[in-house]
């Protein structure tokens, strides 16, 4: 039956075009967590951080570690899983108003893969370098490694996954197929993280030193080069705002 | 459902709801945009960028500009040819300051202790306002790829000497001279970047005397046209908005 | 869903938890970095560091120390290292802790990266001043390029005082003194300040009116030439002018208030002066070495010639910066870091002094738990199964000589 579907549902209980309670709570849990994790960092980094070796690093990084393995694997499969079992199964038939609401929503998930994106390739990244000029690399899960490889990419993996997966299941501009270049924007950066592989095994056998700009770095380049698939996203949603705005706007 | 049904109430509404918009996609363009810029920017000319003890007078007037000019030209590709905006490269630019100074302050400093006027970012607007003015003046990738990208690589050492040149004051040092800009690199211990890795110039032969900076300007800019055109076409397909079908 | 969410947020919650309540009750604990991790093999057959003084234990604030020594580059060097013909004098300290106001070898200042000669030895001297307070771990420390960080032996040092007081004089040639640490400081943040507000301006410019969709629309309709006014492109220009106008004035009043400057200075530094040891009269010859892993021990059977004039005891092996004494010859009298020091850890079978013209086979056995804190005893697992290090004898009257070993290694697993 089409009143049960969610999207006349929220339709009737005429909920505001965009949320903006959502959006600002969503953007401060990235702030609020990341500011912690700064904290953190700054504390254990230079208390617990600088020998690999030593016990307390296992207890302040390595479980670290192993804990926000655990809680970034359940997050995606937990956040994903539900996007997707909450699909809309008649998508092409809700209201051009509900459209314009999903649009708004998907810009607020949109505005969280702008926040983790930012984290992730360029306030973790960048800070990396000046770590390892203050450590002697002596493992690949160096405290920098821990937040930026497995901590700060995780999170954009997971908030792009979940814009392209709300996308795809709750706006009739994405029914049509896959959208290439918003696969680009999320699948590229999340190719970044496998790509660790090949930085570690370049650092391992061939190159202790920090020099950032080492073609073995130049995987991590393309593969940020796809972050310009987001103009793509751009693209395809003005078209489809025009297209329900265009009468009102003339 | 109706096709004639209106999305919005009133023009007011229209209005409103294209505007937050705006915001919207302003905000994660830029940051998606400075993410994946700053991680190009950083592993191409990082060093050159880190520390004054690279800024030298050949190799970081060469290399900067040739990989800072990509985004640039592939944001520009997209806002001026889809809505006529001439606002791309200074975009790009806003953004990868921003994300290098929050780093360079926050992190270099505030967290490893470098001081800042060792780890600073070069300065790359003057030529982002320059290309930006030649596309929307000139409408032509072409123009903007020769004029634009030629006053890019030119304008980036005299954009960043005001702020460099009170470091290559030198010192008599232990019976060595050195700049002040090397002396930074020496006190403050990099454990991780040994003298060798520095890639400045060491003087050749073949050089003209005195001439470095305006002949590694110049071979710069050359490039950064090749790199414009390559990259505005980058940008075009990166703002297609083609979907894939499954067979 | 609902009750599924609440337990990943109690989850979370509960993690989250925990690590911040481990982290409260952390007690610091000594530790090295860094040198652990790298291949025994590697570590036994580069550089070996000898002599080490680290002047101070504490050191305030503006105050400086220094860290002196040799260092023996090994003859045997492994062929997986790139020769040391770049290398470059680092020190291995938690990033600028200390300011390296002064670094030499062989009484030369070496800023810069210097060529090393294979079976030289070098004295060397690391001048630092304290900048941050905290408990340091300081290293000696060599760069070679092709190769990486070959890391020394580390002693603690404490800095006290506040970094807030740190200052850097330094005199120009031109006669001026400034203080590095904040030098040139405002000068960058002015005209970062003032090109990134001319960048706002600019986006401000275009961002005050509508900027995707009804531009999109107007494009889309082939209207593109109606969004840029006049207007736009006299305000346009006058960006571009300025621009220019401005870097073109920054230029030359730069130019004006710093009429001398140099480039960078670079280069490598060959010719370092090597260090004259003592003519060597012992030989040694390595019949066979063995490392018993239960007994954290190394046993080599040595056959040792005295060529020279004077009697001579063995009184020292030293590999990777971990020294083995027998007390009864040789006692260290320097602080050498404790961890790295076996005092009585050295034990030859026979270690009566070696006659002029005699030779003897002994067995001399290395034994410490340093083997395995240092993870020296891995050398069983690597690629390269072969061990090095320094032997010091003495003869009566306290005279040194230094022979290096080089030989194959049979672990022994019982």
């Amino acid at each position: 039956m089409a009143a049960t579907t969610e999207s006349v549902r929220a339709d009737a209980a005429e909920a505001p075009l965009l949320n903006k309670r959502n959006m600002f709570l969503g953007a401060a849990l990235y702030v609020v967590f990341y500011g912690w994790v700064r904290w953190y960092e700054g504390v254990y980094g230079w208390s617990a951080g600088l020998d690999s070796f030593a016990p307390e690093f296992e207890t302040y990084w390595m479980n670290f570690l192993y804990i926000e393995f655990v809680l970034e694997v359940s997050t995606a499969g937990i956040l994903w899983g539900y996007i997707w079992k909450s699909r809309d199964r008649k998508v092409m038939s809700i209201t051009p108003r509900e459209e314009l609401r999903r649009h708004m929503t998907h810009w607020t998930w949109l505005v969280m893969y702008g926040i983790a994106i930012y984290y992730g390739a360029s306030y973790f990244t960048e800070q990396d370098g000046t770590w390892h000029q203050t450590i002697v690399r002596d493992t690949d899960f160096t405290p920098s490694h821990i937040i930026e490889f497995y901590l700060s990419y995780p999170i954009y993996i997971i908030t792009g996954g979940a814009c392209f997966l709300y996308a795809k299941t709750r706006l009739p501009t994405y029914q049509q197929g896959l959208h290439l270049q918003y696969m680009v924007a999320v699948l590229g950066p999340f190719m970044i993280l496998p790509n660790v592989g090949l930085n570690e095994w370049g650092h391992t056998f061939w190159f202790m030193e920090e020099l950032f700009v080492a073609p073995l770095h130049y995987g991590f380049v393309f593969f940020g080069w796809a972050a310009l698939g987001v103009m793509g996203v751009v693209n395809t949603e003005v078209i489809a705002i025009a297209k329900l705005l265009k009468k009102d706007l003339a | 459902m109706s096709a004639s049904q209106s999305a919005v109430r009133s023009r007011a509404e229209a209005v409103k709801v294209s505007r937050t918009f705006d915001w919207l996609i302003l905000f994660t363009l830029f940051f998606v945009v400075l993410g994946g810029y700053h991680i190009h920017y950083m592993l191409t000319g990082g060093d050159w960028d880190f520390w004054t003890d690279w800024k030298d007078r050949r190799l970081w007037v060469t290399v900067a500009p040739i990989v800072s000019i990509t985004f640039p030209a592939a944001v520009q590709a997209v806002l001026w040819w889809r809505y006529r905006l001439p606002f791309g490269a200074v975009v790009c630019i806003l953004g990868l300051l921003l994300g290098e100074w929050v780093n360079r302050y926050l992190n270099f400093w505030g967290w490893t202790y470098f001081p800042v006027n060792f780890c600073f970012p070069s300065n790359l607007m003057p030529g982002a306002i320059v290309l930006d003015v030649v596309l929307m003046l000139s409408g032509s990738m072409t123009v903007t790829a020769v004029l634009g990208g030629m006053a890019w690589g030119l304008l980036f050492y005299p954009g960043n000497w005001p702020i460099m040149a009170p470091l290559h004051i030198p010192v008599e040092y232990n019976g060595m001279m050195m700049t002040l800009a090397d002396l930074q690199g020496y006190h403050y211990v990099r454990t991780g970047t040994p003298e060798y890795i520095r890639m400045v110039e060491k003087g050749t032969l073949r050089t003209f005397g005195k001439d470095v900076a305006p002949v590694s300007a110049f071979f710069s800019a050359f490039v950064s046209i090749l790199i414009y055109f390559l990259w505005h076409f980058f940008g075009k397909w990166f703002g297609g908005t083609s979907f894939t079908q499954s067979s | 869903m609902k009750l599924i969410k609440d337990k990943v947020t109690k989850l979370s919650f509960v993690a989250l938890l925990v690590t911040v309540t481990a982290a409260m009750f952390y007690a610091p604990t000594a530790s090295a970095h860094g040198e652990k991790s790298q291949a025994a093999f590697m570590r036994m057959r580069t550089i070996h560091w000898f002599d080490l003084n680290w002047s101070k234990d504490t050191v305030p604030v503006n105050d400086t120390m220094t860290i002196s020594g040799k260092f023996h580059v090994f003859a045997g060097w492994p062929e997986t290292v790139d020769k040391p013909e770049v290398s470059f004098l680092n020190i291995g300290i938690p990033g600028p802790v200390f300011i390296r106001q002064g670094s030499w070898i062989g009484g030369q200042l070496v800023p810069r990266s210097v060529t090393l000669e294979l079976g030289e030895t070098y004295e060397f001297k690391v001048l630092l001043k304290a900048r941050r307070p905290g408990d340091w771990h300081i290293h000696t420390m060599m760069n070679v390029q092709g190769g990486g960080p070959i890391i020394g032996p580390g002693k603690w040092v404490t800095v006290t005082g506040s970094m807030g007081s740190f200052v850097n004089p330094v005199t120009t040639l031109l006669g001026d003194t400034i203080d590095l640490e904040t030098y040139n400081l405002s000068n960058t943040y002015f005209w970062h300040a003032f090109w990134y507000a001319l960048g706002l301006a600019w986006l401000g410019y275009w961002a005050r009116k509508p900027i995707f969709v009804p531009r999109y629309l107007a494009v889309d309709a082939g209207k593109a030439d109606s969004l840029i006014t006049a207007g736009d492109k006299k305000v346009a220009m006058g960006f571009a002018a300025g621009t220019i106008a401005i870097v073109a004035f920054g230029m030359s009043s730069t130019n004006a208030a710093y009429p001398v400057t140099t480039p960078l200075q670079a280069g490598l530094l060959r010719g370092m002066k090597t260090l004259e040891m003592p003519a060597r009269t012992v030989n040694v010859k390595v019949e066979d070495a063995t490392y018993r892993v239960p007994g954290r021990a190394m046993q080599m059977t040595l056959t040792i010639t005295n060529n020279g004039d004077s009697p001579v005891r063995l009184g020292e092996f030293n590999t990777a910066g971990v020294r083995f004494l027998d007390p009864a010859v040789h006692e260290d009298e320097t602080g050498y870091p404790d961890d790295l020091l076996a005092e009585e850890g050295l034990t030859v079978s026979d270690n009566s002094p070696i006659a002029p013209g005699t030779s003897r086979t002994v067995q001399v056995t290395a034994s410490d738990a340093a083997w395995e804190v240092y993870r020296l005893a891995d050398l069983i697992y690597d690629p390269d199964s072969r061990f090095a290090g320094l032997l010091f004898f003495f003869d009566e009257a306290g005279n040194r000589q230094m022979v290096t070993v080089d030989a194959p290694l049979i672990p022994s697993f019982i």
